[in-house]
Parts: C-alpha cells; sequence; structure tokens
C-alpha cells in the first residue's frame, strides 16, 4: 500500500458559507505543513481528512482509500486535534492505553507499546500523572502519543505547539520530524516557525483556497530579491507601514530597523537582504490581498 | 475490544463520585422505605382475628359499591380527585354538573341525595375520627350498595358519563374500575394468602416484589445521573474528537459505555436487594418454609433492569443527540407521569415505567397478572435495545458531520 494522500477538487460547504474550494493536494511520506491565517479553512481540512467532517464534493484518498470508508480509513490515521485532552481522572498510561483500545490494539501489543510510547513522547517517568494534573506541553506529547501508537500511515495534527513555551515547541518539533520518517505527518499549523524547522513540503491555505504548494525553497524563491532592510525613524513607521510590506520592527530609541518587502527598493538607503519563510508567507498573503503588516 | 471497553468503563464508574452518590441515595431510599420489620405481616391468621387486612376485588357488585361510596365522598366534597397526564389535579364542579352526578348517583343507587347524605353521615357518626386508625377504618368501610336492578353494563355507562363531566384522569374511568376495589379479607381469603406466600412465593418471592416495588420508583429517575454524566464526559473533558478518530466501530463504544453502565447501576440494587432479603430467608426456616434464595435475582432482572436500561438508553439518547442535561428533565417528567398516573399501587401494569405492588403478599393476585408483567418489562427491554441502537446511529452521524441537534438548533437561532 503506497504512503499518499491525495485530494482532488475538494469542496466544503457550511450552509453559504464556503469553508473549502476545490482544493487539490498530493501528500507523500514525510513532514508536509500547512500554513494559513485562523480561519483559512485549515482545521476543516483535517477534519475531513480524518473523517470527522464530511466533504461536500471531491475526492480524498488515504493510501488509496476514499475517505468514504471511514472504518478503514480511521485504522491508518492518527489525529491529535488542536484541543487535546483525556479524561482528566485518568492517568496517562490508562488514558494511553483506552485510546490504544479505541484503536482496536491487542492486550499483549498494548502492554508493550504503551510504555513504549510513553517513552517516545518522554512521558515515561510521568505514566502515573492524572491527566488533569498536566501541562499543555504534556497534554500535547501524550496526544501525538496516542496518535502514533497505532503505527498509522497518515498522521494529522493540527496547530500542535499553540500555547507551548519555546523549550516544549523545539521538542515536539522534533519530535514530529522523528515520527515522520516512515509515513505522512501533516502539520497544520498558523505559526510559520513551525513549518520553517519542520517542512520541505508545504500548502498554504488561504480564505479555503490553497494558495501555494510546493517545497518551502520554491515559496522563498518567489520573494527573493524583494526583501529589504533599512534604518528609519520611529516617527516615520506609521507612514512606512501603510506605504509598504513591512514584515519585521526593531525599535531602538528615536530610529527603527525595519524589514519591508517591496518589488523595487523602498528607499535609496535600502539594502537587500535574505527572505525567510515568514518573508514568503506574508508576501503570498499580501498578493492574496491580505493586510500589510 | 468490545470486552476491554467494558470493562475500562466499568472500572472509569467505579472512579466517580456520582456513582457513589447513586448508590447512596438508592440505599437510603430503600432503607427509609423497608426499614421496618416485615414478619409480623406473615403469621398464619386465625379464625378469630379482628381483622385479616385489605384484598382487591373484582367482583362487580363490590366494585359498585366501592365506586360509588367514593363517588359520594367526592360529590359531598364537591372535590373530585383527578390524574390528567399523570398529575394531580383537584376538579370542582359548577351547580348544574353537580346537579347531573347528583342524579347519575341517585340513579345507580336507588337513593336521594337526602338518603344517601343521611347514610354516610350515620356510617361515619360511627367512628371516632379523631385518630387515624378510625379515619381509616370509616373510610375503608365505607359502600354505597348499587340498586339491584343496576347492571354492571350500566354503571360502567354511568361512569363514563360522570368522567365527561369530572374530567380525564378520575377514579371513575374505565381503567381505574376494571383494576378493581379493596376489600376487607375473609379468614379464608387470608388463610389463602398465607398458603400462596409460603407455597409460591416461599416467602423469599413477596420480599422482593415488596423491594422492586420501592426500588423501581427511585430507578425510573437515578440511573439517568449516570448516562447524562458518561455521556457529556467526552465533551468536557474535551476529549470527544480524538475519540471521534480512532477506529472503534459507534456501536462498540456506545454499546460498551451502556452496558457498564447498566451493570454498574444494577450492582447496588442487587447487594441491596440480597441483603435486605436475607434476615426473610432465614425467618422462611422458622416458618418452616423453604425459601427461594434467588428470588432477589429473578426479581431484579425481569423488573428492575428493564427499567435501568430504559431509563439510561433515554438518557444516553437524548444526552447524545443534544449534549445538554435535558434528559434529566425528561425522565423526571416521565417517572412523574407514571407515578403519579397509577390508579391503584398493586398491579395495573399495563405499559407503564414504573409498576407498582406495594403489597407484601398478593401472591395469587400477583401471578394473575405476571403475564401482564412480563410484556410490559419485555417492552421495556425492547425497547432499550432500540433506543440505543439509535443512539449508536446518530453518534456515528455526529462523528461524521461533527454537529449535535442540538448545535444546529442554536445556529439557525443565531
Amino acid at each position: 500500500m503506497e504512503t499518499r494522500l491525495e485530494i482532488r477538487d475538494l469542496s466544503k460547504n457550511f450552509g453559504k458559507k464556503q469553508a473549502l474550494n476545490r482544493v487539490s493536494l498530493q501528500i507523500e511520506q514525510g513532514m508536509f505543513g500547512l500554513l494559513g491565517p485562523n480561519g483559512a479553512g485549515k482545521t476543516t481540512l483535517m477534519k475531513v481528512i480524518t473523517t470527522l467532517t464530511k466533504k461536500s464534493s471531491g475526492e480524498v484518498t488515504l493510501c488509496g482509500i476514499p475517505v468514504e470508508q471511514c472504518a478503514k480509513v480511521r485504522k491508518i490515521i492518527g489525529y491529535l486535534p488542536q484541543e487535546f485532552s483525556m479524561y482528566g481522572n485518568m492517568k496517562a498510561y490508562e488514558a494511553l492505553d483506552y485510546l490504544a483500545v479505541l484503536s482496536g490494539m491487542s492486550k499483549k501489543e498494548r502492554a508493550l507499546k504503551v510504555p513504549e510510547m510513553l517513552e517516545k513522547v518522554n512521558l515515561g517517568d510521568q505514566h502515573k500523572t492524572k491527566v488533569k494534573a498536566m501541562s499543555g506541553g504534556m497534554k500535547r506529547r501524550l496526544g501525538i502519543a496516542q496518535a502514533i501508537i497505532h503505527d498509522p500511515k497518515v498522521i494529522v495534527v493540527d496547530e500542535p505547539t499553540a500555547g507551548l513555551d519555546p523549550e516544549e515547541r523545539v521538542r515536539f518539533r522534533n519530535l514530529l520530524c522523528e515520527i515522520a520518517k516512515d509515513r505522512i505527518v501533516i502539520l497544520s499549523t498558523h505559526i510559520v516557525g513551525d513549518i520553517e524547522a519542520t517542512c520541505e513540503n508545504i500548502a498554504v491555505l488561504n480564505q479555503g483556497e490553497i494558495l501555494f504548494r510546493g517545497k518551502v525553497s520554491q515559496l522563498l524563491e518567489a520573494v527573493k530579491g524583494k526583501v529589504y532592510m533599512t534604518q528609519v525613524s520611529a516617527m516615520e513607521l506609521p507612514v512606512i507601514q501603510e506605504k509598504f510590506l513591512v514584515t519585521g520592527i526593531l525599535t531602538s530609541g528615536s530610529s527603527a530597523s525595519i524589514k519591508i518587502i517591496s518589488e523595487e527598493p523602498p528607499m535609496k538607503d535600502a539594502k537587500p537582504t535574505g527572505p525567510d519563510v515568514e518573508d514568503a508567507y506574508m508576501y503570498l498573503m499580501h498578493q492574496a490581498g491580505g493586510p500589510r503588516a | 475490544m468490545f470486552g476491554t471497553l467494558f470493562i475500562k468503563e466499568c472500572k472509569q464508574i467505579l472512579k466517580s463520585m456520582v456513582y457513589y452518590i447513586y448508590a447512596a441515595v438508592f440505599v437510603i431510599f430503600l432503607s427509609s422505605q423497608l426499614s421496618g420489620d416485615l414478619t409480623d405481616r406473615m403469621e398464619r391468621p386465625l379464625p378469630d382475628q379482628e381483622n385479616y387486612g385489605q384484598t382487591s376485588s373484582h367482583e362487580p357488585s363490590a366494585v359498585m359499591e366501592k365506586i360509588l361510596a367514593n363517588l359520594m365522598l367526592e360529590t359531598n366534597r364537591n372535590s373530585y380527585a383527578t390524574y390528567p397526564m399523570g398529575f394531580y389535579k383537584e376538579v370542582t364542579l359548577n351547580q348544574r354538573e353537580l346537579d347531573e352526578v347528583i342524579q347519575i348517583l341517585e340513579d345507580c343507587s336507588g337513593k336521594s341525595w337526602e338518603e344517601l347524605t343521611e347514610d354516610m353521615e350515620a356510617h361515619f357518626h360511627k367512628y371516632d375520627q379523631s385518630s387515624m386508625e378510625g379515619a381509616m377504618a370509616a373510610q375503608t368501610g365505607y359502600s354505597v350498595p348499587a340498586r339491584e336492578s343496576l347492571s354492571y353494563e350500566e354503571f360502567n355507562r354511568n361512569m363514563e358519563k360522570i368522567c365527561g363531566i369530572v374530567g380525564a384522569g378520575s377514579s371513575y374511568r374505565k381503567e381505574a374500575i376494571q383494576s378493581g376495589v379493596s376489600v376487607p379479607m375473609t379468614y379464608e381469603q387470608a388463610v389463602e394468602e398465607y398458603e400462596a406466600l409460603c407455597e409460591k412465593d416461599r416467602v423469599t418471592g413477596a420480599v422482593s416484589r415488596l423491594f422492586c416495588d420501592y426500588a423501581g420508583i427511585i430507578l425510573s429517575v437515578l440511573p439517568i445521573f449516570l448516562g447524562v454524566t458518561r455521556c457529556l464526559r467526552d465533551k468536557r473533558a474535551q476529549a470527544s474528537q480524538v475519540v471521534y478518530a480512532h477506529e472503534a466501530s459507534a456501536f462498540c463504544i456506545i454499546a460498551s459505555r451502556y452496558l457498564a453502565n447498566v451493570c454498574m447501576a444494577a450492582l447496588p440494587v442487587l447487594v441491596t436487594s440480597f441483603v435486605m432479603q436475607t434476615p426473610y430467608q432465614y425467618h422462611a426456616n422458622t416458618m418452616e418454609v423453604s425459601p427461594d434464595p434467588l428470588a432477589f435475582l429473578k426479581y431484579n432482572l425481569v423488573w428492575l433492569l428493564p427499567e435501568i436500561m430504559i431509563v439510561l438508553a433515554v438518557s444516553f439518547f437524548f444526552t447524545e443527540l443534544t449534549e445538554s442535561v435535558i434528559s434529566i428533565f425528561i425522565q423526571v417528567f416521565w417517572a412523574m407521569a407514571s407515578l403519579m398516573g397509577a390508579g391503584t399501587l398493586a398491579g395495573d401494569f399495563a405499559f407503564k415505567l414504573v409498576v407498582r405492588w406495594n403489597a407484601l403478599g398478593g401472591t395469587n393476585e400477583f401471578l394473575a397478572q405476571r403475564q401482564q408483567l412480563f410484556i410490559n418489562r419485555g417492552f421495556y427491554f425492547l425497547l432499550s435495545l432500540a433506543v440505543l441502537a439509535l443512539t449508536a446511529v446518530f453518534y456515528e452521524k455526529k462523528r461524521r458531520e461533527g454537529e449535535t441537534l442540538y448545535g444546529k438548533i442554536f445556529k439557525r437561532r443565531k
């Protein structure tokens, strides 16, 4: 069975509101980043893939299985929803064991895999900690453990690092990269840094439509030579922000060092600089009619 | 998967505070109702006893005189107790309606209103009504004989007219009349009852029946809290999405949760029933009766288990449907309607949720109605399975469409 997710002309309507509009994607093994602002349709897309929402039209197949075959699809997916939690009075081990049962794992398999997964997500020492006593980061790690325990072909993680401290965020990203070695991991987020650090292949979704799909390098290519750094007076900032797409401001006293994306050099003393993914993303969103900053 | 989930659900219930409150309320309620010693009501009757208690009669003349006595008392007060929709409502008639009722009473008894009133006052005058016993004796001893030429069919037609005047849910409706009337027992009847208690009920059967009568009242509501707690648990813990995305089928998830709740809800009932039966098991031996040690189990399985099942099924269905506590209100209303609508405290099972047999004994009469009880409980057993299946269907729909009925209504209101 080939590890591949195919989405063709997928649309999803909620009444008159169109959450997804003819979305098409092919996702191969490895990490895949789905980037977009809040309300772009990322969670809806994730829910269609994980059988939690019915599509209005189009086709979605996971490893050759149409998403309509819920029971078969659920066997090969692992899902970490945006708001993951479990019953507060369950201990980490119990919660993972319970969810492993729901994944159809036998007693023998669970006895082997539950401790292994807890170790993998660095919760081995915390297996007796109750879910209600866990920090946000610990819950997310437990969440990823339940998503991978049954060895799924496709793992969908929705906004996994929101609310985590920097250390937890880095640890979580590394964990995702580690588990993506032999399966598809779709990381849906509005945090550009997460994508930059983990994904080579990405798609940018905005207002239910795919704005970009390809490699991070291709996204960067689009903004290459259009990013400038310059020093301006703090007083000038509002006018500059009105006129240009400003992606970074570092104020120091009465002056500010700013990063501008512009087709032409914005000022005489502006110097070209190398773009990062955030610049490329902002440029793309700006092209699509998004705000300047 | 089902068995493991079932065991895990049972363990979770055992960790729930709501479960212990459930068990405590059940035990306290039953203890408060059945704390007295019932053995004095299990003694062989003696020929010269003053009173042998009451028995139910369906004999037309007995039915007519008791129903007419009740009609006389209510008409004299111009206050009629009715239970439309199962809830008590006092009805007061206007003069024209009252005259119509008096006319029917006179026609049925063959006596004038004045004569009827005089007879009634003379009867009640004989008793000391300042004491509870006196008032009770006056009430139970009072009767208004029907005129000799009155046929039972004509009497029933007249009572239909009374129903038309007084309104729905009165004591004169067909079902109430058919359920019979309470009359004093004779020595022979008392001996027959005693022998049936010993031979057919083997003592423990009668005790279990009385236990089921009281337990049935509280169990018409109490399990709903277990069901609501379980169904709202996923939402409260923000675990719905993660559970939905797993391989387990909707039926497996719902049925394992349901079965665990049914078993755990039945556990304190069985234990309490067994504990309450045990002394009477020993008492049966002193009566030289071989008790039925499994009577508590048989009665619980047939009488109370279907009730627990349907109450939990209703709670699962409405809670999954609305993700709210609305099923508590629905169930309380249903239980109250069933209780208040009971025409009698022993028998007349029909399709009532709460079936009553508030008597120790009445064995022969119970056995005569037992088939009706089986049909009633069988109906609720099957209904609960149907509701459970419907819940699983809805759960799967919710799992796929991510929305509750409540969510849809709420969205439209906005």
